[in-house]
């Protein structure tokens, strides 16, 4: 199962028994130098940026009272429903040169203007803005699991509040957030979009550039395999980073260890807060006055059509990716020794740095190899049965998001204490029984918080879903990237708030089910 | 969460079945976005009854897929813009010959493929665009004098990554040869002001802020932005009017090489290049007609006429791998 | 021996959102001397401990220590970092991923790495357990987890050591064994400590004084 999911893997890696293209020479004398640079710069800068604002708001949010902490810890969740293309879309609308806040800047306080395009300082924030959630959120999970007197003894040893928080929630924590760092930096390594909007060039201009500009394939599974290559690095950083430190814990209490009273919790809402209206109260106001003119005239009995393709699809998705994830995350744990099944896994997960149309094409290219085997054998091509089909969709859905559900679940895996799998099988319960009543129960939150990071990575999902959908199955997503593309920003501001709207209410459900799931605990 | 599955793979056979080819439908592959496009395909199935389905894209991505999908494909049209990506599908094989009298009598020559495997359906001019209090037109004249030292800090271009920058510079490479287009690219680069901008709409925003005083832009944005805000200190200026006339790119479709419906598709490229299809185009996405018997939309037509260049639009297909070598090579992101 | 007094708490009252659990409770402790804590569970005597450690805000009472007002009238006036509270948890509570020696220095890193090291050394030979500074906590029995916790606890040299049940996870012999090998420790470092338990066998053992939580009240026995 693993490896078909891993198909689009092997197509890329395949493309170097492909004669090597005379464009390679080209690429190596005028773009590779600079674009690896400026990639490199771009991962490190990104990389710091979540780490620190998605533990430290994930850190706030659990372990101190502030005021207005209650509905903060879940409006920090709601940046994922903007799309990052969007929320760059945006935030370049307001801050450069003709923006609104330089506008202001230049003429009620007399300061120079500038090209906050050149260099990169802009474009890593903004992907701190759009990514920091998926460190918040298994970060969040992992401190909500930490033991209270863990701190408490901390605390009387004399430690302050932030040498607590460096020497020993995070480093407690490390194993979750380097999981959501590493989806960080692959959908950084994937993006399109936002580097597109602030002409950032990274490895994946390259890709496109062979593709479009030069029309060869192959050279752009070649280049695309070698950011496979750095991914498979990344994780194996990942893993090791983790270590051999066995984190088990329980007994969790509700009471936060630190009370920020007066000034203190008052900045440190402000804080809280200021991250909130940057990464989505502002970008939906935005939007909001945008959407507001055009609904009229945008709104008609289409969108029913492009809400129930979306939610179809990203529900089917959801169903699949989680079985199957959670099927590769158990047996991950009982056979650990298997170097192959774990190669396997780690392969099946590499789909996630693949930008979506390189890994849209590859399927459609593995398809053609697989009917080329056909028609070898005597029988028929398959592509036409199979393009276009909703089965193909799920399948480059399932192939490209497996690794964020994967990692969640497995990041919930590792608080399962051998003893009870030990325990459980001493009172004689059956494999089925084992998973049954003692695994799920306890991998449950990952399981949420993956489907909830995979049905909204779904619904945002763009550029497979523009080449592969069948006739008729357009999504809200695609909406508004037609209009957006076409400079209708007005009219694109209205499927873009319904996304919103629905992410919100995933993660309602989201938050239901997790205060149910932790209540059980 | 079982019935939804069962719901969706069931909906995929019955989208298989609704999509199943009938004499009375075509079926068009398009990286047209939906919005321009469903109104005309809509006029046409009420003027004739035929049915069209269709699946929009982007250009490259729908053009591998029609590649991969070979003789059993279900599009019998293609649609997209550039002539650069036209002509790659042609040379690719994927589109058949279609030489009919109607489509001859409605899109001048230079707008059709010699072979006939494609024909041009709008006209897209890409000039000069100025901030009228900050620089007299006197002082504007052609692509190539935008790379003039006293352009310095002064200049705002759309990124290199774009088609309608490749297609211009590709007629650049083809006037003035590859060394003097390469000179011409160093001096834009040189008298940037900002980073190239993702949208021809932030080029003019840019200029409107002060950024910078000159650009290049699409004439259909221009006109999109000047609908609704008619005052602006933003004009266009018709470039190469002494020489080689204005950069123009098209928009366009042909039938696929293995249609289903032939017919049907020759039908609706004709029908497209009727006057009544040529003025829904124009209006909707103020454009230039390609059928000439068919005048642009009002707020078009103020902008006055101009020469065109004649180069034959192949040759931005033929080109566009060394314009972007070139570009690459100077710089210009 | 001149009897200095260490500990006062004053009408530390304790409750659980509307129902009462203590009321009224005083105590004063001499310097050295071992109290233990005995009661029910509910009975409100781990929040009483927490409330002295200044880890618990909801209630009310106040707390002298060496002469210092550390908690006044429900209020804490001073953090639990810089009380000079120790504490022994009944899961022990050591970092995971810190070794012994780590474990021991956090709370003297204030010191010079050489000072650590030697103190490190003396507190892991109080507690009978040398050489084992490299290892993790995952890889230490339960009693030693626990004698590396109270070597943790006893590093920064605190004026009141509380213990939460400390004992009450290991077996019956482990469990005696060790209670008197705390106190020992205790005794050597002339430390003043509140031990919590349920056990009055160890209560009596292991203290030099002990009460029982009943009706609300704390009552004395000698």
């Amino acid at each position: 199962m693993a490896l078909l999911v891993a198909l689009p893997i092997f197509v890329v890696a395949f493309s170097w028994v492909l004669p090597k293209h005379e464009l390679w020479a080209h690429f190596f004398e005028n773009l590779l130098p600079s674009l690896i640079h400026s990639t490199v710069i771009l991962l490190v800068g990104v990389g710091i940026g979540v780490t620190l604002l998605g533990t430290v708001l994930a850190y706030l949010v659990v372990m101190v009272e502030f005021p207005g902490r209650q509905w903060l810890e879940w409006a920090l969740f709601l940046p994922f429903a903007i799309p990052a293309y969007v929320l760059a879309f945006v935030y370049l609308g307001v801050f450069d040169y003709s923006g609104y806040a330089q506008v202001w800047m230049r003429e009620a306080l007399g300061l120079p203007g500038f090209d906050i395009r050149s260099g990169s300082w802009a474009i890593i924030l903004t992907f701190v803005l759009v990514f920091y959630p998926y460190v918040y959120m298994m970060a969040r999970a992992s401190f909500k699991r930490q033991k209270t007197n863990m701190i408490e003894a901390g605390k009387l040893l004399g430690a302050s509040p932030i040498r607590v928080f460096f020497k020993i929630s995070l480093p407690l924590a490390r194993p979750a957030a380097a999981a959501g760092l590493l989806v960080t930096l692959m959908e950084t390594l994937a993006d399109f979009g936002v580097v597109s909007l602030f002409n950032y060039d990274t490895f994946t201009t390259a890709i496109y550039s062979a593709w479009g500009d030069f029309r060869s394939i192959e050279v752009a599974a070649q280049l695309a395999s070698l950011l496979v290559l750095v991914a498979f690095f990344l994780i194996h950083f990942e893993k090791k980073a983790r270590g051999q430190a066995k984190y088990y814990s329980t007994n969790v209490s509700n009471k936060k260890p630190y009370q920020a009273h007066g000034a203190v919790g008052w900045l440190i809402a402000l804080f809280v807060f200021g991250v909130f209206m940057l990464s989505f109260a502002m970008p939906m106001l935005q939007l909001l006055i945008w959407g507001w003119g055009a609904v009229a005239s945008e709104w008609s009995a289409k969108y029913f059509d492009l809400i129930s393709s979306t939610a179809i699809l990203t529900l089917s998705a959801v169903i699949i990716t989680l079985m199957i994830a959670t099927v590769l995350a158990l047996p991950n744990r009982c056979k650990r020794g298997s170097i192959w099944l774990q190669s396997v896994i780690r392969l099946a997960t590499l789909g996630y740095a693949l930008p979506g149309s390189v890994m849209a094409v590859g399927l459609l290219y593995g398809i053609n190899q697989i009917s080329a085997v056909n028609i070898y054998f005597g029988g028929e091509s398959i592509n036409h049965i199979v393009f276009g089909s909703i089965a193909l969709l799920l399948f480059a859905y399932v192939s490209r998001f497996m690794a964020i559900a994967y990692s969640s679940i497995e990041a919930s895996a590792q608080q399962i204490k051998p003893v009870f799998t030990q325990s459980a099988r001493l009172l004689g319960a059956s494999r089925l029984k084992l998973v049954m009543q003692v695994y799920l129960p306890m991998i449950t939150p990952g399981i949420l918080a993956g489907g909830l990071l995979v049905a909204v990575d779904v619904m945002k999902e763009l550029p497979a879903t523009y080449l592969l959908r069948p006739f008729g199955w357009d999504t809200l997503a695609i909406q508004v990237y037609e209009l957006s593309a076409e400079g209708l920003f007005e009219r694109a501001a209205v499927p873009a708030l319904i996304m919103v709207l629905f992410g919100s209410v995933l993660m309602l459900i989201f938050q239901v089910l997790d205060k149910h799931s932790s209540k059980g605990a | 969460m079982i019935k939804i599955l069962i719901f969706s793979l069931l909906a995929t056979s019955s989208i298989a079945a609704v999509s199943a080819i009938s004499n009375d439908s075509v079926t068009v592959y398009s990286s047209r976005k939906e919005h321009l496009i469903k109104p005309l395909f809509d006029a046409f199935t009420k003027d004739t009854g035929i049915k069209v389905n269709y699946l929009t894209g982007k250009g490259g991505a729908l053009i591998e897929r029609l590649k991969l999908e070979g003789k059993n494909t279900k599009a019998d049209m293609f649609m997209t813009v550039d002539a650069g990506n036209l002509w790659y599908t042609g040379s690719q094989g994927l589109f058949q010959a279609v030489q009919t009298q109607v489509l001859k009598n409605n899109i001048p020559n230079h707008l059709r493929d010699p072979e006939g495997l494609w024909t041009g359906l709008s006209v897209r001019a890409r000039t000069l665009v100025y901030n009228t209090e900050r620089v007299s037109p006197r002082d504007l004249s052609t692509y190539a004098d935008l790379a003039l030292p006293q352009w310095e800090g002064r200049l705002c271009l759309r990124t290199s990554k774009k088609i309608y920058t490749k297609s211009l510079v590709a007629s650049l490479i083809y006037h003035h040869g590859e060394g003097k287009a390469g000179n011409i690219i160093s001096g834009w680069v040189n008298n940037l002001a900002a980073t190239p901008n993702a949208k021809d709409s932030h080029v003019m925003n840019a200029i409107l802020s002060g950024q910078c005083d000159v650009g290049l832009v699409n004439t259909y944005y221009y006109g999109r932005l000047v609908e609704k805000k008619p005052n602006l200190p933003l004009k266009l200026f018709w470039a190469n009017q002494d020489t080689t006339g204005v950069h123009v790119n098209i928009s366009g479709a042909g039938v696929t090489k293995y249609a289903k419906n032939p017919k049907a598709a020759i039908r609706l490229l004709e029908w497209l290049s009727s006057a009544k299809a040529q003025a829904i185009y124009g209006a909707l996405n103020k454009e230039y007609p390609a059928n000439q018997s068919v005048a642009p939309d009002s707020v078009v037509s103020a902008w006055g006429s101009f020469k065109q260049d004649e180069m034959n639009l192949s040759q931005a297909g033929i080109l566009q791998a060394t314009a972007v070598k070139l570009m690459q090579k100077k710089g210009y992101r | 021996m001149f009897i200095n007094v260490m500990l006062v708490v004053r009408n530390l009252s304790i409750q659980y959102q509307n129902n009462q659990v203590l009321q009224g409770f005083e105590l004063e402790l001499a310097q050295g001397e071992i109290f233990a804590l005995l009661g029910d569970s509910g009975s409100g005597k781990s929040s009483a401990l927490h409330f002295i450690a200044g880890l618990d805000e909801t209630h009310s009472g106040s707390v002298i220590l060496d002469g210092e007002l550390l908690s006044d009238n429900g209020q804490h006036q001073t953090p639990p970092e810089s009380r000079g509270v120790g504490m022994v948890f009944q899961d022990y509570a050591l970092f995971p991923h810190m070794n012994v020696e780590k474990n021991i220095a956090f709370g003297i890193d204030h010191q010079s790495k050489r000072e650590q090291q030697i103190r490190v050394k003396e507190l892991l030979f109080l507690v009978d357990l040398t050489g084992i500074e490299r290892k993790y906590p995952h890889q230490l029995s339960g009693g030693e987890q626990q004698r590396v916790a109270l070597a943790r606890a006893l590093a920064p040299a605190p004026k009141l050591l509380l213990l939460d049940e400390s004992f009450s996870s290991l077996d019956q012999k482990h469990r005696e064994t060790l209670a008197k090998q705390v106190r020992d420790v205790l005794k050597k470092t002339n430390t003043t400590a509140i031990l919590v338990t349920h056990d009055k066998a160890e209560a009596v053992a292991f203290s030099d004084r002990y009460g029982i939580i009943k009706n609300q009240k704390l009552q004395e026995k000698k």
